[in-house]
């Protein structure tokens, strides 16, 4: 067996030196102009920032914003839909131009992906479910409860790092979850007493669902929004950054936030 | 949005679970039927590399095997995430399917194999009139189980963003904050192909059975 384990590793190390042997020097927005069109990936799962309306089209807060910027840029988009936890990986893979996904800015991502201005700023929250007799006065103060996260998004790196590794919060007591409904699902069933997640789409989550409140909120993990970009592009981020400071000068953000979070 | 559209939103994902599942199933079939012959008749250094190539494809989750296709190795080629997922499932299918079929070629009897060489018939013709008439009708059984098994681990290809049916039940389910009638529905559509396609491949059975076998 121990055979066949070192062939699955070499297997992986062969896959991963093909990435490396491959990297182009080229700006992607030359061939982004070129082309007259942009791949971007989201995860369409997120209100407000994106998910489905009625007809089944892609809308939201990024959905609408990343329209203005490819309209200002004179190019088409081409949306992929990914799952939040692959978007990284497809585009510092080269599959995808560039993502918008209610990115928050995280160390462990700039090792791979390069970030654009920001174009938001949001808060985290905690969510308990009715039954939910306990305070929450510090952030720290969730330690003393079962926990849920999604995985992969920033407000899981701050339990991880100020809770999980100090020894706080015990790694049983963390349930990390695909998407952050599914989280409130178990909030709503008990499995779990409290959910961090992002303020904005854990108002719209409230708002559908009485049994749940808000109980804290405030700037811990999260912070400014951003757009992912491939690494090192710094041509395709200097035209990004340009378009995103037009676009806060002339107010348009400011107008979308209202449009979407203000309900 | 009422509940006709909601489905419909989600059923149009069958296509693309069609699609994977049309593709990676008969692909694993001719592969894995082609290694399996060279395992039993081919010798034992060719037994002894299949044996390896079975142990790794199926000792490799697929999803595993599917970002490594689509995220690392196709960076330079330009494989789509549909062809990427259909590609990957389509090989660790193979390495199952070679061992259903080697067992079906290995129940078939070698005094059979003897008695048909002792009439004058080459190997090659003992194993294509003798062997696989009846190892065909052995490994239908098990690889009525295979495609099933594909068709729900077609679903492993949302995670490259492929719009099957899974992934549909999560976008209504989380744009409409209605998850439990999304993921029902999901459930009822895998359901049904996965009854349609074993009861095809159990009428499949009936009729190639050969009658006087009890």
């Amino acid at each position: 067996m121990r055979k066949h384990f070192l062939l699955v590793v070499a297997l992986v190390l062969a896959a991963a030196m093909l990435v490396g042997c491959t990297s182009e020097s080229s700006s992607l927005l030359t061939k982004i102009q070129e082309n007259k069109k942009v791949i971007v990936g989201t995860s369409a799962d997120y209100p407000p920032y994106e998910y489905l309306d009625e007809a089944g089209n892609k809308t939201g807060f990024d959905i609408d914003l990343m329209a203005e910027i490819a309209k200002r840029m004179g190019v088409e988009i081409e949306w992929v839909d990914m799952p939040f936890d692959s978007l990284v990986a497809a585009v510092s893979s080269g599959k995808l131009d560039m993502s918008i996904s209610c990115f928050n800015y995280d160390e462990e991502r700039d090792k791979t992906v390069d970030f654009s201005e920001a174009y938001y700023t949001t808060e985290d929250a905690f969510v308990v479910g009715s039954a939910f007799t306990g305070t929450i006065t510090v952030p720290e103060d969730v330690a003393n409860f079962k926990v849920g996260v999604q995985s992969g998004t920033v407000q899981d790196g701050w339990l991880t790092d100020n809770l999980v590794t100090p020894g706080l919060l015990p790694e049983a007591n963390l349930s990390r979850y695909e998407r952050v409904d599914q989280a409130a699902l178990d909030l709503a069933n008990g499995r779990i007493e409290v959910l961090m997640a992002d303020y904005v789409p854990v108002q719209a989550l409230v708002a559908q669902n009485p049994d749940l409140k808000v109980v804290f909120h405030a700037e811990l993990s999260t912070g400014p929004i951003n757009i992912v970009l491939p690494d090192g592009d710094v041509e395709l981020k200097a035209e990004i950054d340009r378009v995103i400071k037009e676009l806060q000068a002339e107010g348009f953000i400011d107008q979308l936030a209202v449009k979407y979070f203000s309900e | 949005m009422n509940f006709g559209q909601f489905v419909s939103y989600i059923a149009q994902g069958t296509i693309y679970t069609v699609g994977v599942t049309l593709i990676s199933l008969p692909a694993g079939l001719v592969i894995g039927t082609v290694l399996a012959l060279l395992y039993v008749y081919g010798g034992k250094t060719a037994a002894r590399m299949l044996n390896l190539y079975s142990s790794i494809f199926r000792g490799i989750p697929p999803v595993v095997l599917l970002f490594i296709l689509f995220f690392a190795v196709s960076k330079g080629i330009n494989l789509s995430a549909f062809w990427a997922g259909s590609l990957s499932l389509g090989v660790v299918s193979s390495a199952y399917q070679m061992e259903i079929v080697r067992g079906a070629l290995l129940s078939v009897s070698g005094d059979q194999l003897m008695a048909a060489r002792a009439v004058g018939l080459s190997q090659l013709q003992s194993i294509r009139y003798v062997v696989i008439p009846q190892a065909i009708r052995l490994a239908i059984p098990p690889w009525s189980n295979e495609a099933a098994i594909i068709i729900k681990d077609s679903s492993l290809v949302y995670a490259l963003g492929v719009p099957e049916i899974l992934r549909r039940a999560q976008l209504i389910g989380a744009s409409s904050h209605k998850y439990l009638p999304a993921y029902i529905s999901a459930a009822v559509i895998y359901f049904l192909l996965v009854y349609i396609t074993t009861h095809l491949l159990t009428l499949l059975e009936k009729k190639l059975a050969i009658p006087s076998n009890p």
